[in-house]
């Protein structure tokens, strides 16, 4: 059990001129017992950061606390952190069994309660039956088991998880998510999961840290930061589709917001968000997620967008449009109930629910907060 | 049908006499060494009559036996010497970049200069600075050729998937050491295994390092074999049957050098 806490910490590889700042002074505070998810693009530096708290990466810059301790110049076998990497690192001489024994032989534990910890995990995780096997002869989904396993009986500080589910089909994966969060309620370990799947981010963790070049954008719970998006990278990054991003213009006239989007206009009372009215006369960015667009009016504060479409995805519960504003401009989505006759190239109007708009200022990207 | 039959026919007539040029003078050799000097020269060659008293002759008449326990010493000490240091070496290298790529390439050029350049010091330094037995300074000279040459062989099976293990093994708790000794050698080993029989078998055919460093009673089979065809002409027929013994084990170790070899290359295949 541990909190862990990042202080302006850097990782710099190389030095003078081609020193990259592979992650960039970022804070952080993961509590006792929380289910962080690092979730970000490729290369943003996700891996690194766990490797530096890990202690398999120094730190360049900055400080690394476990429970209020600094740990920057402590060596990875005495911060009792366990690490299930993305292609499982299982030693392939040593049986499962094995596998699992190692790290409870070096602290010196008694045969007894290794064979009864291994016992236990075993049966947790259904590989009973593997035990004398060599990691050669499992398939994926069992050295991912096997991988989890052998972090399992070490009853460590913390898990750390490199990506643990991305070798895994997609059936197995939502099974693995599953118990994972299982595991994580029963045992109450910290736990951080690297990702760039956003079904896992938005499912899997109390909360999300999402990166991009090295640097934190946003922290908060996953329906927070769905909700609440601080820049339009985050807007859209999370979800699929997307939340949609128009270019539109804000006006106040007549005590109304208006917006408008290549030629049509969204008007909202201006009492709704007061906060925009700060950005009228002024180039903004519309984000709109797809959930949001209705084929009939949903109360009172919805407004029409003419579009046509583009193509139709029919998912089952779910239908996903693509469309184009007006006859030929910004493309969007919609996710729509599953029923309906749509054709491509056929005009569709829409209704946004206004009351779950964002804006975003053009040149910084950041959200403009309504109030 | 025909031209396909015609080109197997092809390709093994050509692989047929590459086998022959290396095949023919091992199997005149063994001819040799089965029959008696007379019917050894005769051309064309002759089976005659054939026994196993040469073999018998190599133990009585020299020192064969001296000889191959000399080669025994120097190849086992030598590797046994170079093979963990080449290996704490090769580690070094890959996994700290201990000495960058000259030291890499330093290795490298170490096997390139002729023997001949390096002996001449080492002679002296063994006879005038650090006067030592002609068996250890053969096999100090051996441990320098072969810990390079191993270091360099092993390097590459050090590589990513190995640090991986040893990352996986230090969050397990084991000091760097530990992660070494428990993880990477052992799943390194076949490919340690392959380096070292390689090591012994350069040091039980190296000749010159031998001839110049020993002294009579240190001389190994390569010396030994050497010398007789000097002394009172050459006894052919006991020559020949001396050097297929010698060859012996070098034959005994071939197989399981070509497995560990293969088996090391391949470690990159850990998945
Ligand atoms: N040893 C290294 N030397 C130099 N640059 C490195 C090294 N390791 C990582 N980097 C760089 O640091 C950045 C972050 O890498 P990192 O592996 O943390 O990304 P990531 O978020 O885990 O990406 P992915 O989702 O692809 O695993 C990348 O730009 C990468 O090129
Ligand atoms: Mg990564």
């Amino acid at each position: 059990m541990a909190s862990i806490e990042l202080r302006s910490v850097s990782r710099i590889f190389g030095a003078g001129a081609q020193a990259i700042r592979a992650v960039d002074r970022i804070d952080l505070r993961v509590e006792d017992g929380e289910f962080m998810i690092f979730l970000g693009p490729s290369g943003c530096g996700k891996s690194t950061t766990l490797r530096m708290i890990a202690g398999l990466e120094p730190v360049s810059e900055g400080e690394l606390l476990i429970d209020g301790v600094r740990v920057n110049d402590i060596d990875p076998a005495e911060r009792d952190l366990a690490i299930v990497f993305q292609n499982y690192a299982l030693y392939p001489h040593m049986s499962v069994r094995k596998n699992m024994a190692f790290g409870l032989k070096l602290r010196g534990m008694a045969e007894a309660e290794i064979g009864s910890r291994i016992a236990r995990v075993a049966e947790t995780l259904g590989v009973e039956a593997l035990l004398d096997r060599r990691p050669a002869q499992l398939s994926g989904g069992q050295r991912q088991r096997v991988a989890l396993g052998r972090a399992l009986v070490r009853e460590p500080r913390a898990f750390l998880l490199d990506e643990p589910l991305s070798n895994l089909d997609a059936k197995l994966r939502s099974v693995m998510r599953t118990e994972l969060i299982k595991l994580h309620r029963t045992l109450g370990t910290t736990m951080i999961h690297v990702t760039h799947d956003q079904v896992e981010a938005m499912t899997m963790g109390t909360r999300i840290c999402i990166m991009r070049g090295g640097e934190i954008v946003q922290v908060g719970r996953p329906q927070d930061v769905y909700r609440e998006p601080v820049d339009t990278f985050v807007a859209g990054f999370l979800a699929t589709p997307p939340m949609n991003l128009l270019p539109a213009r804000l006006d106040v006239a007549d005590g109304a917001l208006r917006l408008r989007i290549e030629g049509q206009e969204i008007a909202l009372p201006l009492a709704s968000r007061p906060g925009w009215a700060r950005h009228a006369g002024r180039d903004v960015i519309l984000g709109l997620r797809p959930e949001d667009l209705h084929e009939a009016p949903v109360g009172a504060a919805t407004a029409a967008l003419d579009c046509t479409i583009e193509t139709v995805e029919a998912l089952g519960p779910e239908t996903i449009l693509t469309l184009r504003l007006g006859r030929d401009g910004t493309e969007l989505a919609a996710r729509l109930p599953p029923e309906g006759d749509w054709r491509i190239g056929a005009a569709l109007r829409l209704h946004a629910d206004t009351s779950k708009l964002h804006l975003f200022d053009p040149e910084t990207t950041r959200s403009i907060p309504g109030n | 049908m025909r031209s396909a039959r015609g080109a197997a026919l092809l390709r093994h007539l050509i692989l047929g006499g590459f086998s022959a040029v290396i095949a023919m003078p091992l199997l005149w050799v063994l001819r040799v060494s089965l029959t008696d000097k007379a019917t050894a020269y005769r051309l064309p060659p002759e089976i005659g009559e054939i026994g196993l008293q040469n073999y018998v002759e190599v133990f009585t008449a020299f020192d064969f036996t001296r000889w191959f326990g000399n080669s025994v010493t120097v190849a086992v000490l030598a590797t046994l010497v170079s093979l963990p240091a080449a290996a704490m070496m090769a580690y070094a290298a890959a996994r700290f970049r201990t000495g960058g790529w000259p030291l890499m390439l330093g290795v490298l050029a170490s096997q390139m200069i002729p023997p001949i350049v390096l002996v001449l010091p080492m002679f002296l330094v063994f006879t005038t600075l650090v006067p030592v037995p002609g068996l250890v300074a053969i096999t100090i000279a051996h441990v320098a050729i072969n810990l390079p040459f191993m270091a360099w062989i092993m390097a590459s099976f050090f590589d990513a998937d190995t640090r991986m293990l040893e990352e996986a093994a230090r969050c397990d708790g084991a000091t760097r050491w530990q992660a070494f000794t428990r993880i990477t050698v052992p799943v390194a080993m076949p490919g340690i295994i392959a380096a070292g029989l390689l090591g012994f078998i350069l040091s039980w055919n190296e000749f010159l390092y031998a001839l110049l460093l020993g002294n009579h009673s240190s001389q190994t089979l390569a010396v030994g074999l050497a010398s007789l065809e000097t002394h009172a002409g050459v006894n052919i027929a006991p020559l020949a049957a001396a050097t297929l013994l010698a060859l012996a084990p070098v034959l005994l170790l071939l197989p399981f050098l070509q497995t560990y070899l293969v088996k090391g290359l391949s470690l990159g295949a850990l998945k």
